[in-house]
């Protein structure tokens, strides 16, 4: 599974890149701190406690990281994922490039009902491998999953969020997703499962090692056009962020169609730091046939 | 306006008066279906003599009518109140006025004080009600909560009494809620809830928790040897400004509402504000900032509160802070990697607890130390109640793990309330078998 852009060859790394120097390369990680752990859900003994308290949060950053960048390249509302369990993972941090994690977790399927008990349903599979370039975003990801579910069923739903999305009346009236007290109403699921997927896209390549972002609330509807092959969306949604415990507003514009690829393009706003952060992407996600292990 | 013989505007009804007469066009209104009394006014008319008191009378009389009496003619000298239809009250007063009756406007306008009336009813329905018609399934908000604490203290008073700690910055009260079968100064445990007003779980968590201590007092063996030993103290609301604002204006407000000269961003974020490790990495002094720790160390109220009742006590040997979300327990330290001297001891007891509340629903915690576990924060409450000598400090990071984040739906309150308790519990009866 190839990444949908190759990153910049960079000086001296760059896993995926060419590698004209690779022995070399391969001394320099061998150099920079190694770290394995065969880690599981409870906690770390406390004997090593720096250590392994670090690596399991960064087996997850990974993890969620990789898991953002799959969902929306998937495209699809309907089969989001989120993270089950991380599993076992190694990271090789490189103080002057980043870091580099190879982890391996469980995904379960994006619904809220079956989040609410105790882990009933598929378990999906994911592996990735995924590259934090010194605290800079946009992680260069590289992540195979087993299939959740089936191919024809995937398509077959997301057809039918689409026509549930196409009767929606007036969604511009929307004043907040979830409610304050944290309901959904189902009739708009549709549309809390699109700007998920929209979000997915801004939450990747914002993920650096140290940053983590969650979808808090979806708060304007700017635009919503639905015509017989696209649906246009332009959203506000509001995003949290662990460790700086900020929420972050970010415009969203993304145009959808069943099996077409998603174009999104963004605007967050900054907060102490001047920079906002915004990207495009356009005509992104791979083409199914690359796909097939999905 | 014509003045009232004898000079001056007389004063208005008195409250009897009044209550009697909105009462009646209360009654009115409903009778009426809901009719609009917007600009409506209730004149109070004083008749001379007879011939005026047949004055009013023909203003009655008329067809289409006019005017309806509330207090009709009479005697002389017994006031008359009439109500005037606000479209009829520039006739009736020309009429008055031009037979020389005297008058004063009695209410100004009806429909504004049946709107107060009303809503003063529903309110005092509210405050009337007992805890057993309090839903613990859904949140509350400030004037719900503290009228459940009244309640509650009223029905539990063998046990239970309300302590006023201090006044949040914008002087709300900061109550904290004490369980104790007497003796004195007994050991004791603390735990605090909403220190960030948006973790709204938290607040509901510790209501359903003060619930549950009465209810199982006297029938969990466990919980009755603590409560025999020890006392309990619960703050429930430990921001109660930054509460009152994330149900008015914005949900997803973390920090106090503390105002400075000079910085035009509000807030400091009360679980940055302690005297440990203050000012260090993870709190921001940026005031700006969700992680502001404010000017100097317990420089809010709302912290110094707590910091003077714990340290007046004297004798505190357990605190638990309540948070949400990530669905983690942790222990000291988070300023710093360094571990805490009984870590061991610690983990141990967390890794116990995190296994009660999973054998609940099933809920999946990790443990260990804050800056292992969660991220490097400094000037937090749980390494200021360590450093003060108080062995047994956790923190709780409830559900979920970013799914709903703070929104978490109110139909996972109680299941959430449930199985942090049997981890709340593991702490305490630890603290009990484990006196320093």
């Amino acid at each position: 599974m190839q990444p949908r852009r190759p990153p910049p060859p960079a000086p001296g790394s760059g896993p995926w890149g060419p590698r004209p120097a690779a022995p070399l390369i391969a001394l320099l990680l061998l150099l920079a701190s190694v770290v394995a752990t065969a880690v599981s859900e409870s906690a770390e003994d406390p004997g090593q406690p720096q250590d392994a308290g670090l690596q399991r949060r960064l087996l997850q950053q990974a993890a969620r990281a990789a898991l953002h960048f799959f969902n929306f390249r998937a495209g699809s509302p309907s089969a989001l994922r989120v993270l089950a369990q991380v599993q076992k993972g190694r990271a090789w941090i490189n103080p002057k490039e980043g870091c580099k994690v190879d982890v391996v977790f469980s995904t379960e399927r994006y619904n809220p009902e079956s989040l609410l008990q105790e882990g009933e349903g598929h378990l999906g599979k994911c592996s990735a491998r995924v590259f934090f370039k010194n605290q800079k975003p946009r992680p260069a990801i590289n992540v195979t999953c087993t299939r959740l579910i089936e191919k024809k069923k995937r398509q077959q739903e997301d057809y039918l969020l689409y026509k549930q999305m196409k009767q929606l009346k007036n969604p511009l009236e929307i004043v907040s997703i979830p409610d304050n007290h944290g309901h959904i109403d189902p009739s708009l699921r549709p549309i809390w499962d699109l700007a998920f997927l929209g979000s997915s896209y801004v939450m990747w390549e914002m993920t650096t090692q140290f940053s983590r972002y969650y979808l808090a609330q979806l708060t304007s509807v700017r635009q919503w056009k639905t015509n017989d092959d696209t649906i246009d969306f332009d959203y506000t949604v509001l995003l949290h962020e662990l460790s700086t415990q900020e929420i972050i507003p970010c415009r969203i514009h993304l145009v959808w169609y069943p099996g077409k690829p998603l174009k999104v393009k963004y605007h967050c706003q900054g907060l102490q730091t001047p920079e906002e952060a915004s990207g495009t992407e356009e005509g992104s996600a791979v083409a199914p046939t690359e796909l097939s292990n999905f | 306006m014509q003045g009232i013989p004898g000079g001056g505007t007389r004063p208005g009804p008195s409250p009897m008066d009044r209550r009697m007469l909105l009462n009646f066009s209360f009654i009115l209104a409903v009778a009426l279906g809901q009719m609009n009394f917007t600009g409506d006014q209730v004149l109070r008319v004083l008749a001379r003599d007879e011939k005026q008191l047949s004055l009013l009378r023909d203003l009655e009389g008329l067809k289409p009518q006019k005017v309806d009496f509330w207090r009709g003619p009479a005697r002389p000298s017994l006031p008359v109140d009439m109500r005037a239809p606000s479209s009829e009250l520039k006739d009736i007063k020309a009429y008055l006025e031009s037979h020389g009756l005297a008058y004063s406007i009695m209410i100004k306008d009806i429909q504004v004080l049946l709107d107060e009336e009303r809503e003063a009813m529903a309110k005092s329905c509210r405050r009337e009600r007992s805890t057993s018609s309090f839903s613990y399934s859904t949140y509350h908000n400030l004037e719900e909560i503290y009228s459940w604490i009244d309640n509650f203290v009223m029905e539990h008073s063998d046990i239970v009494s309300k302590i006023q700690i201090g006044n949040s910055f914008e002087n709300r009260p900061i109550l904290v809620l004490k369980f104790s079968t007497g003796g004195s100064q007994h050991p004791a445990i603390w735990i605090d809830t909403g220190i960030h007003s948006r973790e709204w779980i938290t607040h509901a968590t510790g209501i359903w928790t003060a619930n549950k201590i009465v209810s199982d007092y006297g029938k969990d063996p466990i919980l009755t040897d603590i409560l025999k030993a020890m006392d309990i103290f619960i703050e429930l609301v430990t921001n109660p400004d930054g509460f009152a604002f994330t149900h008015s204006m914005n949900r997803l407000w973390r920090k106090n509402k503390s105002i400075r000269p000079g910085t035009f961003c509000i807030g400091v974020d009360l679980n940055r504000n302690w005297k440990s490790g203050f000012g260090g990495n993870g709190s921001n002094s940026n005031p700006c900032s969700e992680t502001y720790h404010g000017p100097f160390p317990q420089s809010e109220p709302e912290v110094a509160a707590i910091v003077k009742f714990i340290t007046a006590h004297g004798n505190f040997k357990a605190l638990i802070s309540i948070h949400s979300y990530s669905q983690m327990l942790m222990y000291p330290y988070g300023r710093s990697l360094e571990p805490v001297s009984n870590q061991r001891e610690l983990y141990n007891l967390a890794k116990d607890a995190v296994k009660a509340l999973y054998e609940v629903h099933g809920t999946e915690y990790i443990f260990g130390s804050i800056s292992t576990t969660l991220y490097v924060a400094s000037g937090i409450t749980v390494d200021w109640a360590y450093d003060s000598g108080i062995k047994y400090a956790f923190s709780f990071e409830l559900r979920d793990t970013g799914h709903y984040g703070f929104l978490l739906p109110a139909t996972q309150i109680i299941p959430t309330a449930q199985e942090t308790w049997m981890a709340i519990r593991t702490v305490m009866e630890h603290t009990l078998t484990h006196p320093y």
